[in-house]
């Protein structure tokens, strides 16, 4: 009984953690590339779940278009904030970009409380589910996990087979000399901020389809922090190595959650997050290159 | 004047300037609810000033020890028993206990946080409050997510005018007291080796490491000091003043938020900073919110990038720069 349990819900941790692995590849790009740490992560996920909702709701569209319109509105949302800010603090002290990007994540939002309010609100797409015997499975969460797989695989060849994204590569090993070699630092500098922000707010899209009605302009902290915890578990500058993170948090996050709910008398969801703090410290301390990396 | 007193010449416009907001505090009415807001907000500042000024570090998680401070002061109203027998002894058993708390999870977050650099260390810190308030509701430590109140354990202690008079009252008045203890411990470091110590880590922490500086210690002296104070500014403005204790509540890392909106708008580092930053901030979000309910965050957020962008020094940096060479310049770090 109590392994069936156990394995349902690994096997829905699995299936979360393909998100979260995806919600965390644009926070390690930006950090890997610009070295900059986008304290307002969470944010750009919130912004990209609202805009699911819009298409849903406003366009009667089936939430797997709110991709494309995601991915365009993150680029756009990179470029300007890259643009008017992150360009000036690129050489400053950490602490300058730091509070920016904190700021950045306040600013949006606020924005969208102005414009949908602050209470919960969701959707109701019904897609049907499928049975596994141990566990149940909802398509649209299935849909979600093979998205962000599909979307990792592609930033990977994308990183590896196209001219930019060689560019890129060669300017998070030495920047001096992509430039030496005719690449286009600050365009590098721009295009990643902006594919960051822009797979951030794909990674919106894909998580509503897990939480569907717990959509609200504040949605996004706990996501920052576990994007944070699965970025250092992934080594913090590698986007596949946050994709892995984030399936190895989901396991692990859905796994102790069991556990702790065999615990009598205490409040098992908040002590998850309680050990995703924990986990964030214990990885800092014993191995701040991450988990994953052979090194 | 001798060199001596020429040393604490900077505290004077500090200390005036509390003395002043409390002198029309007390003698303008209906300015009192005003004055306590901007006192507690240049307390915050001045106690935030002492790690994020000094050391360059930004500590996302600093409404923790804000929080810890406030269970601090409210488990010694409610699991004390005999509260009459303590009476007034309470409140210093309660602020004791607020800055041991405080202290403990400087201590315990420190010997993590602060083995580590720049980004890393503010991804460390960035959990501490939230992490911690789930320790709190998970575990249902403390009364877990129902959280505590006090009003009867405090008119049972003290009686119920005294304590009545110490929320209204005595509360915003100890607030100044801890906003210019902050100001004098600011300045004490600052005349000394930690000040000198932090000012090469600030600059280049390698470069002050090969010098010889012992900069995990001085790290760790300005951190424990910042908790410290904001324990006891939690014990006094949150759980005297508002004598309830929600988890949500006591580590919405909004404060952190403003905290550094102070900090920067006033100059991070500088002593008279954080009452300016304070008071500006103070007093602006008090009008905001009568002329735009609502929108004080919406219009802060564009602010710190702003600042951070076209006014690093912040108000004293910039105003530091225009005294250079004049009479006032000794007034003015």
């Amino acid at each position: 009984m109590f392994l069936e349990q156990l394995g349902g819900n690994l096997i829905q941790g699995l299936v979360l953690g393909a998100i979260y692995g995806m919600a965390t590849m644009g926070l390690s790009l930006i950090f890997g590339v610009l070295k900059v740490v986008n304290v307002g992560h969470g944010a750009f996920v919130m912004v990209g779940a609202f805009t699911t909702l819009w298409v849903f709701n406003a366009l009667g569209l089936n939430p797997i278009f709110a991709l494309p319109c995601a991915f365009g509105l993150g680029m756009a949302l990179g470029l300007f904030f890259y643009y008017t800010t992150i360009r000036r603090l690129i050489k400053a002290p950490e602490l300058a970009s730091l509070l920016a990007t904190f700021a950045m994540g306040v600013l949006l939002e606020e924005i969208v409380r102005l414009g949908f309010g602050s209470e919960f609100r969701g959707y109701n797409w019904v897609a049907g589910k499928i049975d596994l015997g141990i566990t149940v499975l909802p398509l649209p969460k299935l849909y979600a996990s093979i998205g962000s797989a599909l979307i990792a695989l592609g930033l990977y060849f994308w990183f590896k087979r196209t001219r930019a994204g060689n560019a890129m590569r060669s300017v998070v090993e030495d920047s001096e000399g992509a430039r030496v070699c005719g690449v286009n630092v600050g365009w590098a500098y721009a295009l990643s901020f902006a594919l960051g922000i822009g797979l951030t707010l794909m990674s919106g899209v894909l998580l509503t389809m897990f939480i569907p009605v717990g959509i609200n302009p504040y949605m996004g902290g706990p996501y920052t922090l576990k994007a944070f915890v699965i970025a250092v578990l992934g080594g913090l500058s590698s986007p596949y190595g946050a994709f892995f993170g984030g399936l190895v948090f989901g396991l692990i996050e859905n796994g102790s959650y069991t556990l702790f709910a065999l615990i009598p008398g205490v409040e098992p969801f908040a002590l998850t997050r309680f050990l995703s703090f924990v986990m964030l410290l214990v990885i800092l301390l014993i191995r701040p290159t991450g988990l994953l990396r052979a090194k | 004047m001798n060199k001596r007193t020429h040393k604490y010449l900077p505290l004077f416009p500090v200390l005036a300037a509390y003395i002043v907001m409390f002198i029309i505090g007390d003698n303008v009415a209906g300015m009192w609810q005003l004055v306590g807001m901007l006192a507690f907000y240049c307390a915050l500042g001045q106690a935030f000033n002492i790690f994020l000024g000094m050391t360059g570090y930004v500590d996302f998680g600093y409404v923790a020890f804000l929080g810890v401070g406030t269970y601090g002061m409210a488990l010694a109203l409610t699991r004390i028993k005999n509260l009459e027998a303590f009476g007034l002894g309470i409140i210093p058993i309660g602020l004791l206990l607020a800055l041991v708390m405080g202290i403990l999870l400087s201590l315990a977050v420190g010997a993590v946080a602060l083995r580590l650099r720049g980004a890393y260390f503010a991804i460390a810190t960035i959990g501490v409050n939230e992490g911690f308030r789930y320790l709190i509701e998970g575990a249902k430590i403390w009364n877990g997510a129902e959280g505590m109140i006090f009003t009867a354990q405090m008119n049972e202690a003290f009686g119920r005018d005294t304590a009545s008079a110490i929320m209204t009252y005595w509360s915003d008045i100890f607030v100044l007291v801890i906003a210019a203890l902050a100001a004098l411990v600011t300045l004490v470091y600052m005349r000394s080796k930690i000040g000198y110590a932090l000012t090469a880590l600030r600059e280049d922490e390698d470069a002050a490491k090969v010098m010889g500086v012992n900069v995990t210690k001085y790290k760790i002296i300005a951190f424990i000091t910042s908790a410290g104070f904001a324990a006891i500014l939690g014990a006094v403005s949150w759980a005297l003043k508002t004598p309830y204790v929600f988890p949500p509540e006591v580590f919405e890392i909004h404060y952190t938020v403003e905290a550094i909106i102070i900090v920067l708008l006033g100059g991070a580092g500088t002593l008279l900073g954080p009452v300016m930053g304070g008071l500006v901030y103070g007093i602006s979000k008090y009008y905001l919110s009568i002329i735009l309910p609502g929108f004080q965050l919406l219009i802060f957020a564009p602010v710190i990038i702003i600042i951070i962008l076209l006014f690093p020094e912040g108000i004293v940096g910039m105003l530091k720069a225009r005294l250079k060479g004049t009479s006032l310049e000794s007034f003015v770090i």
